[in-house]
């Protein structure tokens, strides 16, 4: 069951096209990474999700359903350009958020109080927010974002101004929540720093959708049959294995990147390589997204 | 509807709680009054208190003892007008005026020539007229003298006629009115509208660059549609005004009920005050006065003033207060501001300007016209309310300000929606004109 469907999404400006028939599918319970670099269409299609701009052409699926203002409340959204009141007091400041986005005022009160405790700022909530650090509003921020329950938390550039101790907090809070049932959708043009984090990605360049699906199975497909391997003794190239790249390690270790000629397997690389040289490591090189989407830009290029 | 709402609390509650609106709300019936007086009383007691010289040069002899301008002492000399003309700065006068030696031996010459004034600043032009007045009736006088008619049929002559308007009403009563006091509630709430557009337009246009600059408003439009923030956020500021005004009515209503009853005679608490210092009489008059200006208040038609009044107060800040959201929306900080207040301060200006020649002739064509006009008819058409308007004007204009300020909001609206997420653009008509027509 995906959460969340986008089929065909078309977004034109008058200059130009920010998306560009996009369809994205995003699993239920997954943690989603919509990546590409600034200006490829994520905002737009984020923008279009959260029903604050409409699409030109193409639907948006919350759970099946067609997208419609009630799902405001299913929706927690973090956007890039984000602040709060600053003259307005971090509870009153909460509890308008919860309530615009439909919870009632006792549970509204409920539910902040138990987040202001949980992030420790529980002392702060008659405080005006201008009189708060800089890592204490984005807890807040983070705190008006998943109020009212999101079952699809979206965060835009989550991790850009946080401090890398408020970033980890978060990443463990929004794990937290993912076991408890929600989905989230990372938006960045840092590819590395949520790499790790998604289970799903789409690659978004140029306003149009290069690639997307479960990550592991596209960093599989994208492998090159390469291995890092650390030895003693001389290495050349051979009937199964090339050698690309040759080093001199430390404490009397050599280092060499090689391939796979025709694709065998790494026990029967390992297996010609064992009777030429003494094997300390042998590891697979996966390339990393940001390499597979360089790789495919460039290739599109040429 | 529940979104709007929860928009015009925040709007609402976050001013009303603050001190300075406590204070501005509190204050104001008392202060303005107070600086009214105190500009009254220091430019009388200015006047009262400077004793400038004026040296009188008259080789007619006509005119000894005649002049009374106040604020200046009068000196009579003699001599000649260049030597004279030289010196009475160095004596420390602060004019010369010079009267030529005069004819008046023909009764027919009415075009006296050869008066001269002599400063080293200009004297104002209550000065200048006192002068004038002064030397003519002096003249006039001497020459019904000529004539052959003496001083007491001279001052039986004059006469003082009274003109008391009255206003049929549609029942075909007459009914006393007072020009004076149709002036004065015309003007009154010509201007208070004037005021609010400014104080809680700009207000508007803050709230709104406030939320831009604090990088809120995408949480905001997440959970609102941006027309629903932005009509909360004009109604919730709308409902600020309108608290301040009623607050305002009240304490005035208040304050001068109680000044009323104090003059009109409470006797009692009167003449104790007084320890029968004040003659009966006088006491009598006051009562008279009150009971005068109670009367006069009684012609007016209080009710369909305070309803129209209301109404144009409404329109007029639905109008302009989301023209105003709409500027605070394209831009990012206040000075881009200025150059698209530009066109919205320029009617209002104008209305206020217009409202002086208005309340001169409040049915006269130019009235008409721009009592219609939705951006000029909330304070026009107040200046004229007092004076009596035919129902089909006021009907259209409420029929057309309507259609202006919904037209203005949908406008607004429009350039909005897009605005509020718009950062960094070096914003233009042009531009503006594209949000507007742009889909979202």
């Amino acid at each position: 069951m995906n959460i969340l469907e986008a089929n065909h999404v078309t977004k034109r400006y008058a200059e130009h096209t920010a998306l560009n028939d996009v369809s994205i599918s995003i699993p239920k319970q997954s943690i989603f990474g919509l990546l590409g670099p600034n200006g490829a269409g994520k905002t737009t299609l984020i923008r279009i999700v959260n029903q604050i701009i409409m699409a030109d052409e193409g639907q948006v699926l919350i759970n099946g359903e067609k997208l419609e203002p009630k799902h405001i409340g299913v929706i927690g959204y973090l956007p890039e350009e984000r602040g709060l009141y600053k003259k307005m007091k971090v509870g009153e400041q909460l509890l308008y958020l919860a309530q615009l986005k439909g919870l009632s005022t006792p549970e509204a009160k409920r539910r902040i109080k138990f987040w202001l405790d949980k992030l420790g700022l529980y002392d702060w909530a008659g405080k005006k927010v201008e009189d708060l650090s800089k890592g204490m509003a984005q807890k807040i921020q983070f705190i008006a974002t998943v109020l009212h329950e999101p079952q699809l938390l979206i965060l835009d550039e989550p991790f850009s101004g946080f401090d890398p101790v408020n970033a980890n907090l978060i990443k463990d809070e929004i794990f937290e929540l993912r076991e408890k049932g929600a989905t989230v959708i990372f938006s960045t043009h840092r590819m590395e720093s949520v790499e790790q984090l998604c289970d799903h990605i789409a690659l978004i360049n140029k306003s149009q959708k290069i690639l997307d699906g479960p990550k592991n199975d596209i960093r599989n497909s994208y492998k090159l049959n390469q291995y890092e391997v650390t030895f003693k003794g001389t290495l050349q190239s051979g009937v199964s294995l090339s050698v690309l790249k040759e080093e001199v390690s430390d404490m009397g270790l050599n280092k060499a990147i090689i391939e796979s000629k025709n694709g065998e397997s790494p026990n029967e690389l390992l297996k010609e390589l064992i009777n030429k040289i003494e094997v300390h490591s042998f590891v697979e090189i996966i390339p990393s997204i940001n390499d597979i989407f360089i790789n495919i830009v460039k290739g599109g290029q040429s | 509807m529940k979104q709007i709402f929860l928009v015009l609390k925040r709007e609402y509650l976050t001013r009303v709680k603050k001190k300075s609106f406590l204070l501005a709300t509190l204050l104001t019936p008392l202060v303005l009054p107070t600086i009214i007086f105190a500009i009254v009383y220091f430019s009388t007691k200015d006047k009262d208190s400077r004793h400038d010289e004026i040296l009188v040069l008259d080789e007619s002899g006509y005119f000894s003892e005649v002049f009374d301008a106040s604020g200046y002492d009068f000196t009579y000399v003699t001599g000649d007008l260049e030597e004279r003309k030289k010196t009475f700065q160095t004596e420390g006068a602060f004019g010369l005026l010079y009267i030529p030696s005069l004819d008046l031996s023909d009764i027919s010459v009415t075009r006296f020539e050869g008066f001269q004034f002599y400063s080293e600043t200009n004297p104002s032009i209550r000065t200048m007229e006192r002068l004038e007045r002064s030397i003519e009736t002096r003249l006039e006088d001497l020459k019904l003298q000529r004539s052959g008619l003496d001083q007491d049929i001279i001052s039986k002559l004059q006469v003082n006629a009274n003109l008391t308007t009255y206003n049929i009403t549609e029942e075909g009563e007459a009914k006393e009115s007072n020009s004076g006091l149709s002036f004065a509630i015309g003007y009154g709430t010509g201007f208070l509208i004037y005021m609010f557009i400014f104080v809680y337009g700009s207000q508007i246009m803050q709230s709104v660059l406030d939320e831009k600059t604090s990088r809120i408003v995408e949480v905001i439009v997440s959970s609102v549609r941006p027309f629903q923030l932005m009509m909360g956020k004009v109604l919730g500021v709308g409902a600020v005004g309108f608290t301040q005004l009623l607050i305002w009515i009240v304490l005035i209503a208040t304050l001068s009920t109680v000044g009323l009853g104090i003059l009109a005679g409470n006797s009692d608490v009167l003449m104790e005050a007084a320890s029968q210092q004040v003659p009966q009489e006088a006491l009598t008059q006051q009562q008279e006065m009150a009971a005068k200006i109670t009367a006069m208040i009684a012609t007016v038609p209080v009710t369909k003033i305070l309803l129209c009044f209301l109404f144009y107060f409404l329109g007029a800040y639905f109008l302009y207060g989301a023209l105003y959201a709409a500027v605070g929306s394209a831009v990012d900080s206040l000075q881009d501001a200025q150059q698209f207040m530009f066109p919205i301060v320029i009617p209002i200006i104008a209305s206020i300007m217009a409202m002086f020649f208005v309340l001169d002739d409040p049915n006269g064509g130019m009235a008409i016209t721009l009592s219609l006009i939705p951006f000029t008819s909330p304070i026009i058409m107040m200046a004229r309310i007092p004076f009596g308007v035919p129902d089909w004007q006021l009907a259209l204009s409420m029929v057309l300000l309507i259609a202006g300020f919904v037209g203005a909001i949908y406008v607004a609206g429009r350039i909005y929606r897009i605005g509020i997420l718009m950062y960094g653009v070096k914003v233009n008509w042009k531009i503006m004109k594209k949000w507007f027509t742009m889909k979202v």
